[in-house]
């Protein structure tokens, strides 16, 4: 009688984070596929002001709730109209079963627009050439594509996805002088991945390396050979960070200015899968 | 095993008990005599979240461990709960509106009750609940679908269920009600959806409504005339309140006016919004109120629990109550007669130029938001939202813990909101965070506000604090540490990562001779003590 109770109860509480007006979890099966257009990203963006951003942030980079940028990219257009039609049992997000498939697309259509990190410069350089010098620049060693390279840097294989030509030409010459933000629940969000930072510790040793993790009373670094370092912050004598500054060398001395066009060019292509 | 342990358990406390109410009222009101229980929301009715428990010391805190742990079947939200311990049994909430009895030695669960809910209509608030109140043999509770319900004490079974307000209209309930003798009162979230806030009081024994107060005029009242034209609405009181026994005053604070990011149509103060209001709960009469932001456009609720302390003025004693605001500024307001003391900023804030000698802010021109987005210090979120502070007797210092972030306010085009519906193109806010916002505790003089120390957190955070006759300041990080501060100096004494976000009160009792400390992170909840 008890386990019927709780079923129960917790048969509600789903329903109820449904939706605010609908109990039931939408069954409309219409398939979701973000619409793009002008016109649909205008109703995109008054839909997703009056039921989103009071969470995700008006430019969806977080607030009550986490940051959305890079999430539809992430998920796929279905699996993020189910959230947001069905909300996340156990989570303050409630879904919006109110929205029609065609709404819920030009919400994922919204999305995908801020942030965005695709620019206005079109890939000029050949990317089959541009595949020989990421190989030749030992760019391997720290990166992975489809499960080849090392992980001491960012995964690239969908690099070209998420960041356009301009972007991934200021970070070849000058790496660290965009950082990306990190998305995260609450006020967890929008930290600078990758920040450089140095750090003496009480007996004398120094340490430098991109911040993995760093709460109020330890940080954790990872330096340039992919090793970790864990601190508490209580034993250093001094914690040093340095926007700007990256473990990645600079391109800029050693890639002519084909070579760089071509290296571009071919990480601007790299849009597919991750390696399963 | 299990079974035996707990029949000996329920053995004990049965032997234990007097046959009369277990918790009368004047047992809360002397609540500082016994520091092992925690017998309201705030420790006390002063709300002072204070222990007079003196095991724990900042010579052997280092040494904590945890006791217990507790996790809820299929907690649905955050959980955000403080708990109320009695005679070796904690009574706590879980998300959205589950009372949960355990075992304050063990974490055993003695029973759950959880409400049937249906269609819940949950604007702007996340559906979750912080707490109880106990009246001699029974608990109450607030549902999300703001209901009232009485339970009694042993087994959970109710006593009476009645609806507080209309869900279906956006009100709900999150906070913790306040139990004086024979009556409890409670108040109602949905400022967002556009409410007409309210304070109800009732019949303890019998769940009949016995007044209520509404927050807010109806069109034609005098209170009208600091609202323009429009049909006024929010104000609502969605969070704990603190009492004077001796005063026979209730101090209750109220949330932003709707719509909330425009003021375009709302001209004038907009009373009793973002105010505090001194009730005094025989007849449901305002003896005074103290409005801290009119006209309120940036959501900084004054819904804080505030808390009543004794202090020394130009040399004389006088009462008083210490108010940090989600707009950044402390407040030291006398509590007989609402008139303003003292304040000052205790976080970043770019709003005001000060406080006049009334406490109203000097507020800078064009603070509010726009179209395109205004940079403002705090955010929407405030420089403290929902968590409590504390106060130490022995310290006369007011822990606080500060979130230092900023916002580019929105204003959206839209001015009119409807009841029961999330407000669509009102505005919002882009809110800095990660490497450009931090949180802090803070200790502030309590009489004047000014800080004593502080202690840097990485970034804003939603724990309250816990201070203790032993010497120390309990709090926690939103990365998951729970720590203990040295409550004179701030130098940190200990910490625990407990793996997800803190979003809860800390609170400390005894059992057995043994002090605990209890907190939550994620959806597990922690017990610590000395082994």
């Amino acid at each position: 009688m008890k386990s019927i109770g709780a079923l129960l109860v917790a048969a509600t509480a789903i329903g109820m984070l449904a939706s605010a007006a609908q109990a039931q979890i939408p069954r409309d099966p219409t398939p979701i596929v973000s619409k793009t257009s002008p016109a649909d990203i205008a109703n995109g963006k008054n839909l997703y002001e009056a039921t989103c951003s009071r969470c995700h942030g008006l430019d969806g980079g977080g607030s009550d709730g986490p940051s959305l940028q890079g999430v539809p990219d992430r998920l796929g257009d279905q699996a993020m109209g189910d959230i947001i039609r069905g909300g996340i049992p156990g989570t303050g997000m409630n879904g919006v079963g109110s929205l029609s498939a065609e709404e819920t697309g030009q919400v994922i259509g919204y999305i995908r627009s801020l942030g965005h990190t695709a620019d206005a410069e079109v890939a000029k350089g050949d990317p089959t050439r541009g595949k020989s010098v990421y190989e030749s620049s030992g760019c391997a060693t720290c990166h992975i594509i489809k499960g080849e390279g090392g992980g001491v840097g960012p995964e690239l294989s969908r690099v070209g996805a998420m960041r356009g030509p301009s972007y991934l030409r200021t970070t070849l010459l000058t790496p660290g002088a965009i950082l990306p933000k990190e998305a995260g629940a609450m006020e967890r969000g929008r930290w600078t991945q990758f920040l450089f930072v140095r750090v003496v510790t009480k007996d004398g040793n120094s340490f430098e390396g991109t911040r993995v993790y760093e709460d109020s009373f330890s940080i954790e670094l990872k330096d340039a050979t992919g090793k970790f370092h864990s601190f508490q912050k209580l034993k250093l004598t001094k914690l040093e960070k340095v926007p700007g500054k990256s473990v990645m060398p600079s391109f800029k001395d050693t890639l002519s200015a084909t070579q760089l066009d071509d290296l571009v060019a071919y990480l601007a292509s790299l849009k597919g899968a991750q390696a399963q | 095993m299990k079974a035996m342990q707990f029949a000996a358990v329920l053995f004990l406390l049965a032997a234990a008990l007097p046959v009369a109410a277990q918790v009368p009222y004047d047992r809360l009101v002397k609540a500082d005599s016994e520091p092992g229980n925690w017998l309201t929301y705030g420790g006390n009715y002063y709300d002072q979240r204070f222990s007079g428990l003196k095991q724990l010391t900042p010579q052997n805190v280092a040494g904590l461990r945890m006791a217990w742990a507790y996790q809820p079947t299929r907690p649905a939200g955050n959980v955000e709960t403080s708990p109320i311990v009695v005679d070796g049994i904690m009574y706590v909430t879980e998300p959205p509106s589950t009372v949960t009895a355990l075992d304050a030695h063990t974490g055993a669960k003695l029973w759950t009750w959880s409400p049937i809910l249906k269609n819940v209509v949950a604007i702007g608030l996340f559906q979750t609940n912080r707490g109880v109140a106990v009246l001699d043999n029974r608990l109450y509770v607030a549902t999300i679908d703001a209901h009232l319900v009485c339970l009694d004490a042993k087994s959970g079974a109710v006593i009476w269920n009645t609806v507080v307000a209309d869900n279906k209209m956006g009100y709900a309930i999150t906070g913790p009600p306040l139990a004086i003798d024979g009556k409890v009162l409670i108040g109602t979230g949905g400022s967002e959806a556009a409410v007409r806030g309210l304070l109800d009081c009732f019949d303890a024994k019998t769940g009949q409504r016995l007044w209520r107060i509404w927050t807010v005029p109806a069109p034609g009242e005098p209170e009208a005339a600091t609202w323009g034209s429009t049909v006024p609405a929010g104000g609502t009181t969605w969070n704990a309140a603190a009492y004077d026994p001796r005063l026979n005053l209730v101090y209750w604070g109220t949330g932003n006016p709707a719509p909330d990011w425009n003021g375009d149509e709302r001209p004038g103060s907009n009373l009793y919004t973002c105010s505090l209001l001194a009730i005094d709960p025989l007849t449901g009469k305002v003896k005074w109120y103290f409005q801290f932001s009119p006209h309120e456009t940036h959501d900084w609720d004054a819904s804080e629990p505030p808390i009543l302390f004794d202090g020394m003025i130009d040399g004389k004693p006088r009462k008083l109550l210490g108010f940090a605001n989600r707009n950044a500024f402390y407040y030291v307001l006398d509590r007989e007669t609402g008139k303003f003391v003292a304040g000052q900023p205790y976080a970043k804030q770019t709003w005001a130029k000060g406080l006049d000698a009334d406490g109203q802010p000097i507020v800078i021109p064009d603070t509010g938001p726009s179209p395109e987005g205004n940079l403002v210090f705090p955010s929407i979120t405030g420089a403290i939202n929902w968590t409590s502070n504390s106060y130490s007797p022995i310290t006369k210092l007011f822990y606080v813990d500060a979130r230092e972030m900023g916002s580019y306010f929105v204003k959206g085009p839209n001015t009119h909101w409807e009841m029961g519906k999330f407000p669509m193109g009102a505005g919002g806010e882009r809110a800095l965070s990660g490497d450009d916002a931090y949180g802090a505790i803070r200790a502030l003089d309590a009489a004047t506000g000014k800080m004593k120390w502080e202690f840097r957190l990485h970034s804003p955070s939603w724990v309250g604090t816990l201070a203790t006759a032993g010497g120390l300041v309990f709090s926690g990080t939103d990365e998951g540490n729970f720590f203990a501060l040295d409550a004179v100096t701030g130098k940190p004494l200990w910490d625990i990562y407990l793996g997800s976000s803190l979003r809860s009160n800390p609170v400390t009792y005894a059992v057995d001779g043994k002090q605990y400390v209890f907190v939550t992170a994620g959806t597990t909840y922690f017990v610590f003590g000395l082994p």
